[in-house]
């Protein structure tokens, strides 16, 4: 296995988050495809300490770091989705345009 | 017993605040007695004092201090930490005056006993009688002068709670409030005077002071000021003119007090503070002169308008004035032993005087004399005493007056002739108003029935101390003139002690000094009045004076003094007036508050608005020039960044759908992706 | 020590914050033992405080910005420690008072404790820097106290007050910044700056003078800045006006002596001719005002213009006596004025006016009122055997040798200040009772007592003995002329 391998199997995970992310009409998918991509970042972060600096740690640790960050990212961002859901009674993103001008 | 002399201000201090914070107010309390027993235990040792001084025993002065605090001080440039000393100093005539204060008190609360017996707050006035006194007797025996000055405005503090003492009414209000305005103008005299002997000597210390004026440490000029400044201060509380006008309104209080304040304690405080700083006097002989003559017009101005006034309380209070115009002039011309004698004497019968007013005035329950009449038929033993006490006032022989008022003459002889004929033409007019009270209120026929048949001897509470007092009006001047006694009690302090403290001190310059100190006067040579004067005064004069009186007013009507009134309308109307003493204060008082209200108009209108308002405006003159500025040339380039981004915004907003987040994210992959192609492929 | 002092009452002020709004008890509690901890901790340094010693003691030192030589530096000598002591004293007897705010008690009591400790810092303060946060603290927490617990213009009177302070201080800062640049060691400690000083040209000391002038004179209040206190009095609520009077006040003085004399000497002699004029004006025409006025807290205000005039010319003495009195003045003021605000707000917790014309006899029905009211007006307007006379003796005594007709002149200013007590008592307490008052009038109530007393025992005390509070002085004040 080379840093090579991983290094694909990160982009391919990345993609499908963007496309997840572009293409999801449910917000709860859309926030999947956001943790997908965070675990992409993840997994090259591993890599990269691995095969470039294997005698230290700080890539894991920064993974794990991101991997908090993230499930405080997703609290938050269900909260919000609750607060919609319960507003507007759908979790479906075309039907919010409060961002129209 | 006089290693325990600082106790005799405390005791009654004491008793005062056990008598005002020991119980609810209640007619009945046993609380006063408290006072009474303090005031004898002073009495005690004040006699014991003055025994000891006069059979030899005790040697006087006694002085005896203690430390009080520090502070930090600057003499002549140097700064350091001084302690105040507080303590005692009790010489003869501090000795004399704590047996006549304690005694004229102890008789006074004796007799308020009775006479207050229904008061609602019985309670709260023999407080005030005790810490009255106890300020009195802490003027007396301070050693520091700036603890008599304190001891002097509590008098002032005490005098105000006992003349408003009944403060529902409007009178006692107005004048507890013009007393203590009055004496503190006064005050400010002696206040500006105490800071410059301190800022000339740098102590308070009475002997401290003596001797460095012995030494003629002090300049002339400095010591002039100064004693003016003691002058003002006395002026206020012996209410001397002009300042006199809040004594004739001072009897709107219970008369016991009246009788204290006249007698004892608040109107001798000024006189004995001159004398305790005689000194300062002696080396300004300028003010020494300004005392004589205040003296001499107070006297005449007072019994003037005793002459003409039908209120029993208020002849006396103007007689009261009077006689301490008597003493100032005394002491002005010098005769410091003749001046204290009539203090002492003074204080014995008008005490009497007022006490037996009161005893009257209970009894009758008017203070009018035109009211009265016929009244010694009705009370006997209040009129004789009343006799001896004005007998005594008037200086007939051989009562206290007398010796006193003749010794004074003598002084005011020996010094200007200009001074004694006004001196002695105003001793006849107090001979002649003071036998007028006695008429119109004891003699001749009773002028209201009604009055009249009511009247009734008073109880023992209250004619007891009358005749306490009548002992001492009789007795005082004969004991204390006999064998040069009074020269003894009263020694007249002198600069010359220079020759003796030079001595005593090391320094040649000083000594040199003091032998050149051209204030060191040789005492007077003291002149006998010439024959005719001598004996003609008591022997024709006052008797003259008084037989006036008798006639002029013996009958029912008193035609004749009505007459003379008529004839002389605008004099009495002056007169009555008060010599317009009283609406010059009230003027002054109307010009203060007009001062007062143009001051507030200045600071709402004029300070507040240039320096509040003003200062306001100045910034926002300066806000709306940036404000300008920022507006034409700073927020004019924001604007246009601003603008052009909108116009971007707008124009590429209608190229893309409204509202669709997702989009949003695409476009934005987009550009991420297109950037990152760019930079790795670069 | 002094740091527990200074701070406790700002952890009292945090813990309130976690304390729901709801529970008031717990609030006035922890409010309470903050500011206890802090009387009680200076209670305690006054067993060893040294009273012969002119330097500062228990100082505290740790470097705080060390690019631009800013240290937390405290320490007290005889000029901070007894106002030190007075604001921990008043601080506490303002929060007794405080137990009548009924609404926002949870807000109150953190704004409270906040200037609690802004107060301190000032006089622990030993670095320029600390001192002017310090000094900027207590202007915000006094902001809301006036603008939301006050009277009907509270708006108005806190945006006055703090504006107009505020533009004083900035000049006050442009002038600390102004010795921190001409200071070879270029920091901003007082004790450095102190040594700095007699270095400086005249013409520098002079201007950075009227820089730190302007900022001081506007707190002490002096003529003509002293406009903005008698709204700030009338309109901030009863325990606020004692705190603005008892210590506020002070904050200018002691930065006058501190800052001014210390630091400046040569530009504090420079302007001595003009602060005897102040001070003369400040006397007498602070009276006058008083004089003029209906309202009773408004009077009292301006008698503090009055009282702060006395400091004043003690200070322009420069002599041992009136510094001494210029320090003792304003503990005696704080003690008496304090008091005085407190029984205003007594009579108009029950009346809702404070217009001495609207009263009338209440002497008979209210004893102990009327008891304690007499005895602090008396003690303001300087009756011996109380405490206001000593100290305003010793800044006479001490102006007097060198300004003789100015002293004078000054003197009628007491007259004046009798007069307007004197007339407030008439109007209020003597007479005939004013029926209106009929069964609206009970007599002062334990914790109004509690708070009261104590100002009472104290003016006795010192006025009969004022050696206690002289001690502590005595030593820094003779030190402070030896220079």
């Amino acid at each position: 296995m080379t840093l090579a391998d991983y290094m694909t199997v990160s982009a391919l995970l990345f993609l499908i988050g963007v496309f997840g992310a572009l293409t999801r009409r449910n917000i709860i998918g859309i926030l999947m495809s956001i943790e997908l991509m965070f675990n992409a970042a993840n997994l090259n972060l591993a890599a990269f300490d691995r095969f470039l600096h294997p005698e230290g740690l700080i890539g894991q640790a920064l993974a794990v770091f991101v991997i908090t960050v993230a499930a405080a990212e997703i609290v938050v961002g269900l909260a919000l989705l609750l607060a919609i859901y319960r507003n507007t009674d759908t979790t479906y993103v075309e039907d919010f345009h409060l961002l129209k001008g | 017993m006089i290693e325990y002399a600082w106790l005799i201000p405390l005791i009654p201090v004491a008793a005062s605040l056990i008598i005002l914070f020991g119980a609810k107010e209640d007619p009945r309390s046993p609380l006063p007695w408290i006072g009474i027993g303090a005031m004898t235990v002073c009495l005690a040792l004040a006699v014991s004092i003055l025994w000891g001084f006069v059979s030899g025993g005790v040697a006087l002065p006694y002085e005896k201090n203690w430390d009080w605090f520090s502070l930090a001080t600057t003499i002549g440039g140097q700064s350091f930490v001084w302690t105040m000393p507080v303590g005692v100093l009790i010489d003869p005539p501090a000795a004399v005056l704590l047996f006549v204060v304690s005694l004229v008190s102890l008789m006074v609360q004796v007799y308020s006993i009775a006479y207050m017996h229904d008061d609602t707050r019985y309670k709260r006035y023999f407080a005030f009688v005790s810490f009255f006194t106890a300020a009195m007797l802490g003027l007396v025996v301070s050693s520091n002068i700036l603890v008599g000055f304190m001891c002097w405005e509590l008098m002032g503090l005490t005098s105000y709670l006992l003349i408003g003492f009944w403060f529902e009414r409007e009178g006692p209000c107005e004048a507890q409030k013009k007393a203590f305005m009055t004496t503190k103008l006064g005050d400010s005299g002696l206040y500006l005077a105490l800071l410059l002997l301190y800022a000339k000597t740098g102590t308070f210390q009475l002997t401290q002071l003596h001797q460095h004026f012995a030494l003629g440490l002090v300049a002339p000029a400095a010591a002039t000021v100064a004693a003016i400044g003691i002058l003002l201060g006395a002026m206020g509380k012996s209410a001397q003119a002009p300042l006199m006008v809040w004594l004739p309104d001072a009897m709107e209080g219970p008369t016991p007090g009246s009788a204290l304040i006249h007698a004892a304690t608040m109107v001798a405080a000024g006189i004995l503070v001159v004398s305790k700083l005689y000194f300062v006097f002696l080396a300004a002989p300028l003010a020494m002169e300004a005392a004589a003559w205040i003296g001499l017009i107070t006297a005449f101005m007072a019994a003037a308008m005793a002459l003409v006034s039908f209120d029993i309380k208020r002849v006396l209070a103007f007689s009261t004035v009077s006689q301490l115009g008597f003493m100032l002039c005394a002491l002005g011309c010098g005769g410091y032993t003749a001046g204290l004698f009539h203090l002492t004497t003074h204080a014995f019968f008008k005490a009497l005087l007022f006490l037996g007013a009161g005893s009257v005035i209970h009894s009758v329950h008017t203070n009018d004399m035109r009211q009265m009449g016929g009244l010694s038929r009705r009370m006997l033993l209040t009129f004789a005493t009343m006799t001896v006490a004005v007998l005594a006032i008037c200086g007939v022989w051989p009562f206290a007056g007398f010796y006193s008022k003749d010794m004074i003459l003598v002084a005011a002889w020996n010094h200007e002739k200009w001074i004694f004929w006004p001196l002695l033409l105003t001793a006849l007019m107090t001979a002649f108003y003071m036998t007028r009270l006695l008429t119109l209120t004891f003699l001749g026929d009773d002028r209201d029935h009604e009055r009249f048949h009511h009247a009734h001897e008073s109880p023992a509470l209250i004619t007891a101390p009358l005749l306490v007092l009548a002992f001492f009006s009789l007795t005082a001047g004969m004991a204390v003139a006999h064998d040069g006694l009074a020269a003894r009690l009263f020694p007249k302090p002198t600069l010359s002690v220079a020759a003796d403290a030079a001595a005593a001190t090391p320094s040649a310059s000083v000594a040199a000094s003091a032998a050149n100190n051209p204030q060191v006067q040789t005492p007077d040579a003291e002149q006998e009045l010439p024959d005719w004067l001598k004996f003609g005064i008591p022997g024709v004069f006052v008797p003259g004076a008084m037989l006036l009186a008798f006639f002029m007013y013996r009958g029912p009507k008193f035609e004749a003094a009505e007459g003379l009134r008529s004839a002389f309308a605008p004099i009495a109307t002056l007169l009555d007036r008060r010599w317009y003493l009283d609406d010059a204060f009230l003027a002054l008082v109307a010009f203060c508050d007009g001062v007062a209200a143009l001051a507030f108009w200045i600071d709402a209108n004029i300070v507040d608005r240039v320096f509040v308002d003003g200062w306001g405006l100045l910034m926002r003159i300066i806000a709306e020039i940036s404000s300008f500025f920022d507006g034409a040339f700073v927020d004019a380039a924001v604007d246009g960044v601003g603008g052009l981004s909108t116009d971007l915004g707008v124009g590429l907003r209608s190229l893309v759908a409204e509202g669709q987040v997702q989009e949003y994210m695409m476009y934005a992959a987009i550009a991420v992706s297109l950037a990152a192609t760019l930079i790795l492929t670069r | 020590m002094l740091s527990l002092i200074t701070w406790a009452p700002l952890v009292g002020a945090l813990l309130v914050l976690l304390i729901p709004k709801e529970n008031v008890k717990a609030i006035q509690g922890v409010g309470f033992l903050a500011a206890g901890v802090s009387l009680l901790a200076s209670l305690l340094l006054i067993l060893s405080f040294d009273r012969s010693t002119a330097g500062f003691q228990f100082v505290e030192q740790w470097s705080w910005i060390p690019s631009f030589n800013v240290s937390y530096h405290l320490g007290v000598d005889g000029l901070s420690f007894p106002l030190v002591l007075l604001t921990t004293f008043m601080s506490f007897i303002a929060l007794i008072g405080s137990m009548g705010i009924k609404e926002r008690v949870k807000e109150y009591f953190f704004w409270f404790l906040i200037l609690e400790t802004g107060m301190l810092g000032v006089f622990v303060a030993l670095d320029l820097i600390l001192f002017y946060v310090f000094w900027e603290i207590t202007l915000v927490p006094m902001y809301f106290l006036i603008g939301v617990w006050g009277g009907p213009k509270k708006e108005f009177a806190a945006i006055k007050f703090f504006l107009y302070t505020l533009s004083g201080s900035v000049f006050m800062l442009l002038a600390i910044l102004a010795m921190y640049f001409n200071n070879p060691a270029r920091t901003f400690d007082m004790i450095e700056m102190m040594k700095a000083g007699a270095a400086w040209s005249p013409r520098f000391q002079e201007i950075v003078f009227l820089g730190l002038y302007f900022g001081l004179a506007i707190k002490i209040p002096a003529f003509p800045f002293h406009t903005w206190l008698p709204l700030a009095h009338v309109e901030a609520p009863t325990p606020i006006s004692v705190i603005l009077a008892a210590v506020l006040l002070k904050m200018g003085v002691y930065g006058l002596l501190r800052l001014c004399y210390q630091m400046l000497p040569a530009g504090f002699a420079w302007f001595l001719p003009a602060l005897v004029v102040i001070a003369v004006i400040n006397i007498v025409y602070g009276a006058l005002c008083a004089m003029a006025q209906t309202d009773m807290k408004k009077m009292v205000a301006y008698s503090s213009v009055n009282h702060m005039g006395y400091c004043l010319l003690g200070i322009a003495g420069m002599t041992a006596a009136g510094f001494s009195g210029a320090v003792l003045q304003m503990i005696n003021h704080g003690i008496i004025t304090g008091a005085l605000f407190l029984l205003v707000g007594v009579i108009y917790d029950r009346a809702h006016t404070r217009d001495l014309s609207a009263f009338g006899g209440l002497a008979a029905r209210v004893p102990v009122y009327f008891g304690l009211m007499a005895l602090t007006c008396f003690a303001s307007l300087g009756l011996p055997g109380l405490s206001g006379f000593v100290g305003e003796f010793l800044c006479f005594l001490g102006a007097f040798p060198l300004w003789k007709w100015q002293t004078t002149i000054s003197v009628l200013g007491i007259i004046a200040t009798a007069a307007f007590f004197l007339r407030m008592i008439q109007k209020v307490f003597l007479g005939a009772f004013n029926e209106k008052w009929e069964g609206h009038m009970p007599d002062m109530t334990p914790r109004e007592l509690l708070s009261v007393a104590p100002l009472a025992v104290l003016t006795v005390l010192f006025g009969v003995y004022p050696k206690w509070p002289l001690d502590l002085m005595n030593a820094t004040v003779v030190a402070l002329l030896r220079k």
